[in-house]
């Protein structure tokens, strides 16, 4: 057993007998050395079955709104990125803070299933152990051990937080990476590059294999509207007819819906059965934010005002094309 | 109808007529629209005026919704930064569609299609200059299809 697991268990346990917490969010091991899920135990005697490894992906902050109707207090086990997402749900006033006990994981990166399975090492694999950029594939006949990064989710390469924000203790000690700053919109400058009708072409292309399940809305920590209007049928956006237009709508709304409030972290590319490349949309608002109103990172101080409910007088104005008037 | 109005109509029907779409804003420019008219200037017909409480009401959906369903192309008009008759609407208007049209622009709309401007009460002649220049540059980008919902008939 790892030792992080032996931590997470025994932080559990502690958690558990002093009354800290009724309920604990962690996650269980599967029946695949890839199934790593979300389980919510509310007693000491469940504590073993809480497990930690690479491939803790889901972001557990956002099952805090379901879970603190019903809970008096919640203790939960948050990577760097769920932790910028937890202080987006606390700036959109959906959680309470002190009902919440966080226990921070530094992360290394989570290991992405597919890549492994592209290499073929999935044969026979019962576990896979991570210290550090050593990974090591336990099979029946033995270990095979790999050093790097290439197994990583893409999106944990390009991870500026490693470390949880915000944390009652942390788990581990704290993790260092490196992220080249300059080259991190890079995607979206490959993208400003093409012509409008190239762009147009390349977007629709890849709106048109949207197949509508709504995942990205419902894995996003700042999608968290009790009632969507994509779920309202009378509204006339999300028919049932399968159309461009409204393929279009939806990726078009649903990246404005969170412009100022998307922390980056990546989810609804991972989760996309289709494929389509969601962050870039996001990537685009969060250059132009940065770009004309300042350098702005959500999810990491809560108290400050996002991009979109604040302004300032001396905004720049790309609309004063005509003259006229005063 | 005449023998030479009925030629009329029938040359004309397949000629491109731009629609297009303005929201106006109560206090400013739903105002200075009233006093272009007033003041017998020359604005095309194409232009359907929306009036919305302020230029911040507008939603981004209201945008998309009008290009689905036979716009060909959309403008928002507001107060002026500054007289904005809430105080403040209009500024947040500017931040949420200077971000809204970056995102239109990325995915291949052309820009032309969509315009926020300030056009106050007392800019009859601003009125009519911008729904003029909108449907020209319109005009020459031809009917918009990319946004457009493959159910719609005019």
């Amino acid at each position: 057993m790892e030792k992080i697991t032996v931590k997470v268990r025994e932080t559990a346990r502690q958690a558990f007998s002093s009354g800290e917490v009724d309920k604990i969010l962690g996650f269980a091991k599967g029946d695949f050395w890839q199934d790593s899920y979300p389980i919510f135990i509310t007693n000491e005697n469940e504590v073993d079955s809480l497990i930690w490894d690479s491939f803790c992906i889901n972001n557990l902050s956002k099952y805090l709104i379901k879970e603190l109707k019903n809970t008096q207090k919640i203790g939960v086990f948050l990577k760097g990125c769920d932790s910028l997402a937890f202080n987006q749900l606390l700036q959109d006033n959906r959680i309470e803070a002190d009902r919440v006990v966080i226990y921070g994981v530094p992360c290394v990166g989570m290991i992405d299933a597919e890549k492994v399975k592209k290499e073929g090492l999935n044969k026979g694999l019962l576990e896979v152990k991570r210290s550090g950029d050593e990974i090591s594939f336990v099979t029946k006949d033995g270990d095979k051990n790999v050093s790097g990064r290439q197994f990583d989710y893409d999106k944990c390469l390009e991870c500026n937080h490693p470390n949880p924000v915000v944390y009652k203790e942390l788990m581990r000690d704290e993790v260092s990476r490196e992220v080249n700053k300059e080259e991190r919109f890079k995607d979206v400058e490959e993208i400003e590059a093409m012509s409008a009708e190239e762009r147009f072409s390349y977007w629709s292309q890849q709106f048109s294999k949207c197949i509508r399940c709504n995942a990205c809305r419902n894995i996003c920590p700042a999608c968290s509207c009790e009632t969507c209007v994509f779920d309202n049928a009378a509204a006339g956006v999300s028919d049932k007819a399968k159309v461009d237009s409204e393929d279009q709508f939806f990726h078009i709304i649903r990246a404005y819906h969170v412009a100022g409030r998307c922390v980056n972290c990546g989810e609804c590319s991972r989760v996309c059965p289709a494929g389509i490349p969601l962050h870039k949309l996001n990537h685009k608002i969060i250059k132009d934010i940065n770009e004309l109103y300042g350098e702005y990172e959500a999810g990491l101080d809560p108290s400050k005002g996002a991009p979109l409910v604040t302004y300032k007088l001396e905004d720049i104005d790309p609309f004063e094309g005509h003259k006229g008037g005063k | 109808m005449s023998l030479e109005s009925k030629e009329d109509a029938m040359v004309n029907k397949d000629e491109f007529k731009p629609l297009i779409v303005a929201f106006c804003c109560n206090w400013c420019s739903y105002a200075g629209a009233d006093l272009a008219g007033t003041s017998r200037l020359n604005y095309p017909a194409n232009v359907r005026i929306i009036r919305v409480p302020c230029s911040c009401r507008v939603n981004p959906n209201f945008v998309l919704h009008a290009f689905q369903r036979g716009a060909d192309g959309v403008v928002i008009a507001g107060c002026h930064p500054g007289d904005c008759h809430y105080s403040t609407g209009n500024y947040y208007t500017r931040r949420r569609f200077t971000l809204f049209s970056n995102l239109l622009d990325y995915i291949g709309i052309e820009k032309d299609r969509f315009k926020v401007d300030w056009i106050s009460a007392a800019e009859a002649n601003k009125f009519a200059t911008v729904m003029n220049d909108v449907l020209e540059k319109v005009h020459k980008l031809g009917p918009n299809r990319k946004l457009r919902d493959a159910r719609w008939k005019r």
